[in-house]
């Protein structure tokens, strides 16, 4: 028994033109026995950054409560909102406070920076348990269907989608993904992050 | 008992008197308006720190004197006031540089780190056992929300930011006449270091940092290929060799 | 074995546990209150170690009427449920952590809604229509995906409770043979006879 497998669930982030998206599924589990079809594990950090925290169930809401803490105490004292790649790097250097102790999360990170010229740049990243950053130019997976995941991204992802068209990539690859991997689906959520909106849409997925 | 934050016998040197002042305090800045004065002007596309360095003898080598530091890669200061002070905030605020560095991954802006220097030299005033820093600071940064911002920081703790300030001996007539002209800062800190600079003024007597503003362009290129290595300084020291040259202007 | 279970319905939680105090193949006891009652509108059913099950419930019990003391305030149920779940979080990562599972029942003053909690010993916590905790989850909760309905009365959802208490005894080796069930609303908590 893996405890990176006790609960279940899986991320996904995206890169498309000017913008990024970023899905999950809603699954809670105790091993094989589902508990709960309405499992949010992505949180809004900002107007533009969006965290997905696969992994153990109880270290969701810790390290979420964690980072919300630290990222309100940033915007506080620095009076601005963080962007993403400094978000990036917070996840990564909390995570790696707890180098011998870690939480069983492999956060996902995805928004839209900032460009000195007042554009926007998408943003995505991935970490393991303690902290590594994984910078991708495509897509991040995470979670108990990561492998299958990846097989679907590669498959599907090509560089420059549109919103709509990243909406569906996304989509169709996380839930072909889950429908595979016996701990991971039940519905999922899917964020699509742009310049003036975020899209949130939650899919119905089988329940099997 | 050694403790900073003293052990319960021990009590603070920095208490009111019965008039309301902290005359500990107001003892440090007179401590500063004794030092050599420095000054610091904003402008438009960056900002100039300077400051006299006089040695009490000639035969201290002044091109191992350092006045103005680096804290970070866009940030500097200066000081008016108690030299080995200066270097106990000088080490704290490059510890707290890289601190900042070690979570977030890029340098503090500029507010960020004079706030960290304003709470460690407030902590002194607060404290048993200890004595407030005998320095005034001028913190010169550059960063991508505010631009190039000058501080200025007080044993007391309080800051503000300034277009351009003077601190030390010779504030007061310094800053009247900076009030009177604010346009090539270079020059204009030059001229006001020469307000009242007793000798000659020399490379060898002057430090001079600046803070020059990044173009958008290079502030893209530097995001865009990060593998490419350090971005360049934003805060630099002049060079004796660059002194000379605006001296002889 | 331990099994607690709850639904909720129309304006009202249901909490059933079974009464069984054991201890290895020997039941000690079969009038034990495992459901505790938090506040007006709060309750937890509490299943696990049974020495950890007495001293977190009480912990909890004493914390949440110390926080109505002070701000002469009571947490709503969400907050409530929050708040266990830190406490059993921070415990699992301690020298030695309470191994205690609670399903927390509540009715929300304020909005008017019913809201259930299932938190296990981790601090795992997610906010559920039904739910259960032991053996008994194995059969219940299928039969309460096929059964329960948000909106049905109480009457209609003691019948519910009553198919899956039924299911169990009917299929669990181990099944306990009491169960105690209270339930939450907008009048506050009451027992009631099943």
């Amino acid at each position: 028994m893996s405890i990176m497998e006790l609960n279940g669930g899986s991320v996904i982030a995206m890169v498309g033109k000017d913008c990024v998206a970023i899905a999950s599924d809603l699954r809670l589990g105790n091993q094989a026995l589902g508990l709960s079809s309405n499992f949010q594990r992505i949180f809004p950090v900002t107007d533009r950054i969006y965290v997905g925290l696969p992994g153990l169930g109880t270290d969701v809401h810790t390290l979420w409560e964690k980072f919300r803490f630290r990222v309100n105490m940033y915007t506080i004292k620095e009076e601005r909102e963080i962007e993403p790649e400094t978000f990036a790097h917070l996840v990564s250097s909390t995570l790696y406070e707890h180098r011998f102790g870690p939480y069983f999360i492999e956060p996902v990170i995805a928004g839209l920076a900032k460009t000195p010229s007042g554009g926007v740049k998408p943003f995505i990243a991935a970490t393991d348990l303690i902290g590594c950053l994984n910078f991708a130019k495509d897509f991040v997976v995470a979670g108990t269907a990561s492998s299958k995941l990846f097989g679907m991204a590669e498959g599907l992802w090509e560089p420059d989608l549109e919103p709509e068209d990243l909406f569906e990539t996304i989509s169709q690859a996380l839930m072909n993904a889950v429908d595979r991997d016996a701990y991971s689906g039940w519905g999922c959520v899917v964020h699509v992050i742009t310049k003036d909106k975020i899209v949130t849409r939650t899919l119905k997925g089988r329940m099997d | 008992m050694a403790s900073a934050n003293g052990g319960a016998y021990s009590y603070s040197l920095t208490v009111f008197s019965p008039s309301g002042k902290l005359v500990q305090i107001e003892h440090a800045l007179a401590a500063v308006s004794q030092g050599t004065t420095s000054l610091g002007i904003k402008a438009s596309n960056g900002i100039v720190i300077a400051t006299e360095k006089k040695s009490s003898s000639i035969l201290i080598d002044d091109s191992m004197v350092d006045k103005v530091a680096v804290i970070c890669p866009n940030i500097g200061i200066v000081y008016s006031g108690m030299g080995p002070d200066f270097r106990i905030l000088v080490n704290k605020a490059r510890k707290s540089a890289q601190s900042y560095f070690k979570v977030y991954g890029e340098y503090p802006p500029t507010r960020v780190l004079t706030q960290e220097i304003a709470t460690v030299m407030q902590e002194a005033t607060q404290s048993g056992g200890v004595r407030p820093y005998g320095v005034s600071l001028l913190v010169a940064g550059w960063d991508i929300n505010r631009g190039p911002t000058l501080y200025q920081v007080d044993p007391s703790g309080s800051f503000w930011a300034w277009k351009a300030s003077a601190i030390g001996k010779n504030m007061v007539n310094a800053k009247t006449f900076l009030e009177k002209r604010i346009e090539d800062a270079i020059h204009t800190a030059l001229l006001t270091l020469k307000e009242g600079f007793e000798g000659q003024m020399t490379e060898k007597t002057i430090e001079i940092g600046v803070v020059t503003v990044p173009t958008t362009d290079e502030l893209e290129h530097a995001k865009t290929s990060p593998e490419t290595g350090r971005p360049k300084p934003t805060f630099r020291k002049l060079t004796e060799e660059e002194v000379r040259d605006y001296l002889a202007l | 074995m331990e099994t607690s279970f709850a639904i909720t319905g129309k304006g009202y939680v249901l909490v059933a546990a079974d009464t069984t105090a054991a201890r290895s193949i020997v039941k000690m006891k079969t009038d034990e209150d495992k459901i505790k009652i938090l506040s007006p509108h709060l309750l937890m059913a509490y299943s696990g170690e049974p020495g950890d099950t007495i001293q977190f419930s009480e912990y909890v019990e004493r914390n949440i009427r110390l926080y109505q003391i002070r701000n002469t305030l009571t947490l709503g149920p969400s907050a409530a449920a929050s708040w266990i779940r830190r406490s059993l979080a921070d415990s699992i990562r301690s020298r030695r952590p309470y191994a205690v599972n609670l399903l927390v029942g509540g009715y929300d003053t304020s909005s008017h809604t019913p809201e259930l909690y299932w938190i296990d010993y981790l601090g795992t916590l997610t906010k559920i229509p039904f739910g259960a905790h032991g053996y008994g989850s194995y059969f219940a909760l299928s039969l309460l995906d096929r059964y329960h309905d948000p909106e049905a009365s109480l009457e209609e959802g003691i019948a519910t409770l009553k198919r899956c208490l039924d299911e169990v005894a009917k299929r669990l080796v181990v099944s306990p043979g009491k169960y105690l069930v209270k339930v939450v609303d907008k009048d506050g908590v009451r027992e009631i006879e099943i």
